[in-house]
């Protein structure tokens, strides 16, 4: 971490319109989970757009740490993850689960939480202490505080809205991002940008991904839809982006569902059944039978299911 | 039931990018041996043979009697994103159809 800082720094230096954003995002590193999940909190947004923040805390999105609700899978993976993976690579550094820090939640944070680059090392202990006091013995307070954490509004409209940040700038820690220019009545986002990628799949591709994480120290891999998109759906001829499907088409706002949900469920998949009883003769031996026919039409923008 | 058939559509992914093993969980999975899931666009049809009879051999022949002349084929599309079907909050249904069929009795 300590080299990445630096190259932002130097980077700062030579290219001085990038500075203030890059600077501020390195100075204001959150302490713990509460100020982490502070610095990233949505509930200011609702006030102006209850709707869309609704929507918003239906999703996974807004238990990206955690999990689906009650269920809290994400959670027990962190911890499989630590005590499957991480104490078992020789090379890992960590032996016990007092001994992971970002680096090694970010295996995970990449995508379930990418502001954790934001955060110290004291937030990667508490996350960790939280996840084993949930998932060991269904700690409530544990709970609440994995719940806090998030992909909410400023993950996606703010530090995500920028992919090629020497094309458009670095994003800015005072702007969100969405469809229009202009103003935007928040003192704490008091500017408002359009992003050149909202609307594209790019935008998803971000964390729904290629395949293998490669720039890992130890490469994971979770989601492969976005390859899957680019490599076998676009081929084909399919032209639709996430948002279409997932957004619009659905109906859902920001309520971004898949396989959980009927109405992406039935956009997703065609299934016909073809069903048929017969006697097949071989001289004088007949042989009832029943031959069946399933036949399954992906219709998504990618393979099912991802993996 | 005198029948039961499944099939798994998915990725299987490689552990740790190397060898014919399959990783487990996001932390092992990196590149792919196969992949056996459903591609976008397209249509996969899967033929199912269900045998309706018992067999014996009478007087040095083979003989094969129904099993029943009226009988329903259930066919379920589940989407399992981990673990068994049984875990909560895990498995979800995404299609069921029955079909009533029929063999004729009689003949020769």
């Amino acid at each position: 971490m300590r080299l990445r800082t630096q190259a932002i720094f130097l980077l700062g230096l030579a290219v001085p319109l990038a500075l203030p954003s890059v600077q501020a995002a390195q100075e204001k590193k959150a302490k713990t989970v509460a100020e982490l999940a502070a610095m990233y909190d949505s509930s200011s947004c609702k006030e102006c757009h209850p709707e869309v923040y609704d929507q918003w805390h239906k999703s996974l999105h807004a238990r990206s740490i955690f999990g689906p609700a009650e269920v809290g899978r994400t959670a027990a993976t962190i911890k499989t993850t630590i005590e499957n993976g991480l104490k078992e690579w020789s090379h890992s550094g960590v032996k016990s689960p007092e001994d992971v820090g970002i680096k090694h939640l970010m295996i995970c944070a990449k995508c379930h939480l990418p502001q954790l680059q934001e955060a110290e090392e004291s937030v990667a202990k508490e996350i960790v202490k939280n996840v084993y006091a949930f998932a060991d013995n269904g700690d409530e307070k544990a709970k609440e505080a994995l719940q806090s954490l998030n992909i909410g509004c400023t993950v996606c409209h703010g530090r995500n809205a920028v992919v090629h940040k020497w094309t458009d700038g670095y994003p800015k820690p005072d702007t969100v991002y969405g469809s229009k220019d202009g103003k935007h009545d928040d003192p704490d986002h008091p500017v408002m940008q359009q992003s050149k990628i909202m609307k594209e799949s790019i935008l998803c591709g971000q964390c729904h991904g290629l395949g293998p994480n490669l720039e890992l120290d130890n490469p994971t891999q979770c989601a492969t839809l976005y390859g899957t998109h680019l490599f076998a759906y676009v081929p084909e001829g399919g032209n639709k982006t996430c948002q279409q499907c997932h957004m619009h088409e659905s109906k859902l706002g920001h309520n971004i569902q898949s396989y959980r949900d009927p109405a992406m469920v039935k956009m997703a998949l065609d299934v016909h059944v073809v069903a048929q009883a017969l006697q097949w003769r071989d001289g004088t031996t007949m042989t009832p039978m029943a031959n069946v026919t399933v036949e399954l039409t992906n219709k998504a923008g990618h393979a099912i299911p991802d993996g | 039931m005198f029948y039961n058939n499944e099939k798994i559509y998915m990725p299987i992914p490689q552990q740790f990018g190397r060898g014919d093993k399959m990783g487990r969980g996001p932390y092992e999975k990196t590149g792919m041996i196969r992949d056996n899931s459903l591609p976008p666009q397209r249509t996969v049809k899967e033929q199912f043979a269900i045998p309706v009879f018992t067999e014996a051999t009478k007087d040095g022949k083979l003989v094969r009697t129904i099993l029943a002349n009226e009988f329903t084929v259930d066919v379920e599309v589940w989407y399992l994103p981990y673990g068994t079907k049984d875990d909560p909050g895990n498995a979800q249904k995404w299609f069921a159809a029955t079909k009533e069929l029929h063999i004729e009795k009689g003949g020769k």
